[in-house]
């Protein structure tokens, strides 16, 4: 009896404004594409953004690209700035990152998809696709970018959801607005560290204010060389072996040289594959030992009790951490100074080959630079909703910090800090911000429908998608 | 060693295997764990923890009411709010029972008939209306030597994508002027565009066209009451007056830490300052609604003599610490009744309250009645000279023999230190002169006065003994002198004028004398007739004597 109260004309939809229309959303970065379907809470599919390369074809995904054997060079169609470089590819990877966990399309599974086969093989499936049926024609397609993305760029993109996918609608979100929206904000200053950018921006009524956008290359990477320039100057010199190359170790004391048998290869991997792999250990590293230095002050300034925190730093538990060939060492106030140049440029490690970095490229610098850029009423309700998005934020203490650098920057305003707690939700800000617009009832009036898309062309992105 | 092996030595009979049976059907009904509660159950390694795990057992489903499931369509609709209305969408809806009895060609019939349902959420998109002009009216009534039409057409394209918000149209605000002029003209536009336009700049265009196509589409008497309002306000917009504000507000956001710090500290104390200024008139408003409320009518003479006096001050102490022990309760808590239940007793016990506010102790600290709404005594500070002054605080040298004393008894003490005939004529003298009995607002100087005018009065009324006295004197000599000149009517004549003077002044010493000593006897008949003014006056010559 009491299921018939609750009968289908209930439409719940009046509650919370959700009415999904199964719309993909695509969030594509340097270091991964995120896809999966509006409404969800995580994407479906996360797919490493590097993809190999070897003369019988190409291959996308970590189950392929980790390949030793395969003699792969690996590449990433994104740019340094988190744009697209490669099209071709980053069309294809898309795709990929679409097509092997979420759409009905026939290609479903990874081993016969065509994606990862022979080249002649995969030519054969292309032009199926292109014949018959597109992946995303019953999907509206959300797709984001950076805010610097360039108007070729954005047109490019719409380009491929209608042409070669077939989208009915489609629209494409600035990343960062994404992740506000994601914090539940619609106004907000969105500080974003992922791989390759450092960004932060102003947003105001779900509008990115354009003066506002300041961005650096101090990130996720650049932490990676950061920790390359500390295991070369550390004494002893500390080996970055990945893990394919072990074949077996042995335990050995901490700081004692590393006893291991290497595997040989017949034809030995790329430089870019070994690259890759070091990276997956440097992330490793990143995770689990490196630290920011929390504040309040700098690592290198002094404190209250006459000392610089650095000193004070170095009396803290430190953290051991074994390389995959079995060395190991405590890392004491290395894993604050590595990440401290973030904060404070004279605290960073120089890198060889690379300017030193600059006052402006830090991160309290870039939200003073930001805050600047906007009118005044709009600042002290900034500083009140700043959203923390990015797999690089996760670091130890790096919230504290910047909450104690504004601070400390705006005594006499008010700092709010708002970072997800999960780890998900912090390196998807973005996706999810994406997947509760694109789960709007409100939002169907925004998409670009297929026929404004042939009515205006490609340039109709520019208009109203601002 | 087998199960066996072990039953053979212990000379247990029978076999093994029913046990393992057993065992196994405790273990076949223990559920299946998944993710973190088998985590949780794994820790326990071989000995599992003794944690039950709830088995959620569904409840069965009664077959009697059993539906048929429910049937659900990815239906097709649009959205009227689109500026494209041809996009469909699909969504996933519950099959209305009516249009099911095609069953599965719902969709074909929506499709095919054209009836695709609208979007439920179309009827949220509202736009914003931005003024609209022709050439013509603009070259009437919009020219302005700093904006161009161009411009100004960019200005309110602006506006409405972006529905008014200026934040954004100051940020997106890319005006490029039309190159295909002549040179000069393009020169003077590339100058123009070069002086960056702010934010106040833009909103003072925007109004102003706005205010003006306002008027031209509808004369501003036909407005309604919500027009006009918009109207004033877009006509009343201010740029310098905008800007201005922003610059202080800069200029506040960006202090250094002194600056913040001290002006937090100013801002601390200026909430100090009204807060205690809130308690103020919030007391002086009660004190006001106590003096108001109706005089008490009780009989007062139980407390005339001094015994009685002394009963009064007890049960006033008395109240007082009950008060205090009560505080927590609230300032109005009731009283508790008096010892006596005199019928008096709420209205003393009012007054005791508001006299205290002005009373302080030897200390010198905020004495307040109020326990709850006081803060403690760490709020206790020196008192400013102007501050003792307006609380009446005194400090003195040492404490009076007599022990401390409440400033109300002390405003009192001339009329009831009186004995009871005295003090009615004092009290009906007061009431002459429209004086209430209690005073309303008993500051220091009021009371001051208060006890001169009564000091006054007592002379007053001595000096009216006296005089009655004297007079009656005189008037006996007189009658006195009389018969004696009747008897010895052809006698020689007696006493002289100065002697009568010599005899008055003695009369007087006598006179105080007794008024001090002993309750006089003297009437009051006729006092009352005395008017008022003459009265003071003789208050006020007394006063200066008394002060002498
Ligand atoms: N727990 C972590 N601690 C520190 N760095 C992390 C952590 N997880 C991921 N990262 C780093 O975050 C970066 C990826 O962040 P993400 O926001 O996904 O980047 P993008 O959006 O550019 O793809 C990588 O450089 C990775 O090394
Ligand atoms: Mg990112």
């Amino acid at each position: 009896m009491a299921s018939q109260t609750l009968n289908s004309s209930m439409q719940p939809t009046d509650v919370y404004g959700g009415d999904e229309v199964s719309a993909i959303i695509l969030d594509p970065g340097y270091s991964s594409v995120r896809a999966g379907f509006a409404g969800e809470d995580t994407p479906k599919s996360f797919v490493n953004s590097h993809y190999g390369v070897n003369e019988s074809g190409t291959v996308f995904g970590d189950d392929a690209i980790h390949n030793p054997l395969a003699a792969l060079d690996i590449r990433n169609p994104m740019s340094k700035e988190g744009i697209v470089e490669d099209w071709d590819t980053a069309t294809r990877l898309w795709e990929y990152s679409i097509t092997s966990r979420l759409t009905s399309f026939k290609q479903a599974d990874p081993r016969t998809n065509g994606l990862n086969d022979d080249l002649k093989d995969m030519d054969v499936e292309m032009d199926g696709i292109e014949e018959g049926e597109k992946p995303l024609e019953e999907h509206p397609l959300l797709m984001t970018e950076t805010a610097w993305n360039s108007p070729k760029n954005r047109e490019k993109s719409i380009e491929i959801a209608m042409e070669s996918w077939g989208c009915p609608a489609f629209w494409l979100a600035r990343n960062s607005v994404m992740a506000a929206f994601g914090a539940g904000k619609a106004t907000a200053l969105v500080v974003d560290v992922g791989a390759s950018t450092a960004s932060v921006l102003a947003i105001h009524d779900g509008l990115i204010l354009k003066k506002s956008v300041q961005k650096s290359h101090l990130a996720g990477n650049w932490l990676s060389s950061q920790l390359r320039t500390l295991f070369e100057t550390s004494e002893p010199k500390v080996e970055l072996v990945p893990h394919y190359m072990i074949m077996s170790k042995s335990p050995v004391d901490a700081g004692a040289p590393a006893q291991a048998t290497y595997r040989k290869y017949e034809k030995s991997p790329t430089d870019s594959f070994r690259a890759l792999e070091e990276e997956r250990v440097l992330t490793e590293f990143k995770e689990s030992v490196v630290q920011v230095w929390p504040g309040p002050g700098r690592l290198n300034s002094n404190n209250q009790m006459g000392m610089t925190n650095l000193e004070y730093a170095k009396g803290q538990p430190g953290r051991v951490f074994e390389m995959p060939d079995g060395y190991n060492q405590m890392w004491g106030v290395e894993r604050f100074s590595v990440s401290e140049g973030m904060f404070d440029e004279k605290a960073a490690l120089p890198i060889p080959g690379e300017q030193p970095i600059t006052k402006a490229q830090t991160i309290p610098e870039m939200v003073k630079a930001s805050v600047n850029a906007v009118d005044m009423d709009l600042r002290s309700q900034l500083l009140q909703n700043i959203v923390v998005t990015g797999g690089t934020t996760l670091i130890n203490g790096f919230t504290d910090r910047l909450n104690n650098e504004l601070v400390a920057m705006y005594p006499s305003a008010r700092i709010k800090i708002q970072a997800a707690g999960l780890t998900a939700e912090r390196r998807f800000g973005s996706w999810i911000g994406g997947s509760i617009l694109g789960s709007l009832g409100t939002f169907h009036q925004m998409w670009i429908s297929r026929k404004e898309y042939e009515e205006f062309g490609a340039n109709v992105v520019e208009k109203r998608c601002k | 060693m087998t199960s066996h092996d072990v039953r053979d030595m212990l000379d247990l009979p029978g076999e093994a295997a029913p046990r393992p049976a057993k065992k196994q059907k405790v273990a076949a009904p223990r559920p299946v764990l998944k993710g973190l509660a088998r985590e949780v159950q794994n820790l326990g390694g071989d000995n599992p923890i003794a944690i039950v795990p709830e088995v959620s057992v569904f409840k069965k489903k009664r077959f009697g009411s059993r539906k048929p499931a429910a049937k659900w369509e990815n239906r097709s609709f649009k959205n009227s709010a689109r500026d494209d209305e041809t996009l469909v969408l699909k969504h996933w809806r519950r099959k209305d029972e009516s249009s099911a009895a095609p069953s599965g060609e719902g969709e074909a019939v929506a499709q095919d008939g054209g009836v695709v349902e609208d979007s439920t959420f179309a009827k949220y998109n509202v736009k914003v209306i931005t003024p609209q002009y022709d050439d013509e009216q603009y070259q009437r009534h919009l020219q302005d030597n700093n904006w161009s039409k161009d411009e100004t057409d960019y200005l309110v394209s602006l506006a409405r994508d972006y529905d008014l918000r200026w934040p954004i149209i100051w940020d997106r605000y890319e005006y490029q002027p039309a190159i295909n002029l002549d040179p000069e003209t393009a020169e003077v536009a590339i100058v123009a565009k070069a002086e960056n336009r702010t934010l106040e700049n833009l909103k003072a265009r925007y109004y102003t066209v706005a205010a003006t196509m306002m008027k031209v589409h509808k004369p501003p008497e036909s407005m309604n009451q919500a027009e006009f309002n918009l109207l004033e306000l877009m006509q009343n917009f201010n740029p310098n007056q905008e800007k201005s504000r922003k610059q202080f507000a800069e200029a506040a956001f960006s202090r250094t830490k002194e600056e913040a710090r001290e002006e937090e500290s100013l801002l601390i104390e200026l909430k100090r300052i009204l807060a205690r200024s809130d308690k103020l008139a919030e007391e002086r408003r009660e004190l006001y609604a106590r003096l108001e409320a109706p005089p008490s009518t009780g009989n007062i003479g139980v407390f005339t003599s001094s015994q009685g006096l002394q009963q009064l001050l007890h049960q006033l102490m008395q109240a007082d610490k009950s008060k205090k022990r009560r505080s927590i309760m609230g300032p109005d808590g009731t009283s508790p009744a008096g010892p006596s239940g005199l019928n008096q007793q709420p209205s003393f016990d009012r007054r005791e309250s508001s006299v205290r506010e002005s009373t302080s102790g030897p200390s010198g600290g905020s004495n307040n009645k109020k326990g709850p709404a006081q803060p403690g005594p760490t709020e206790r500070r020196q008192l400013a000279p102007e501050e003792m002054q307006l609380y009446g605080v005194k400090i003195p040298e040492r404490i009076p023999s007599s022990g401390p004393s409440f400033r109300s008894e002390k405003l009192q003490k001339p009329i009831t230190s009186k004995s009871s005939v005295q003090q009615q004529k004092m009290l009906s003298v007061l009431t002459e002169l429209g004086i209430p009995h209690r005073l309303i607002m008993p500051t220091i100087a009021v009371g001051e006065s208060y006890e001169a005018l009564l000091g006054g009065i007592a002379t007053l009324i001595d000096q009216r003994k006296v005089m009655e006295k004297i007079q009656g004197e005189i008037n006996t000599i007189k009658e006195k002198k009389r018969r004696e000149e009747e008897e010895r009517a052809a006698k020689m004549s007696g006493f002289g004028g100065d002697g009568v003077g010599d005899d008055r002044d003695v009369k007087v010493e006598e006179g105080e004398r007794e008024k001090s000593a002993a309750p006089s006897m003297s009437d009051t008949g006729g006092q009352h007739k005395r008017s008022a003014s003459v009265l003071s006056a003789v208050s006020e010559k007394s006063t200066k004597r008394q002060k002498k």
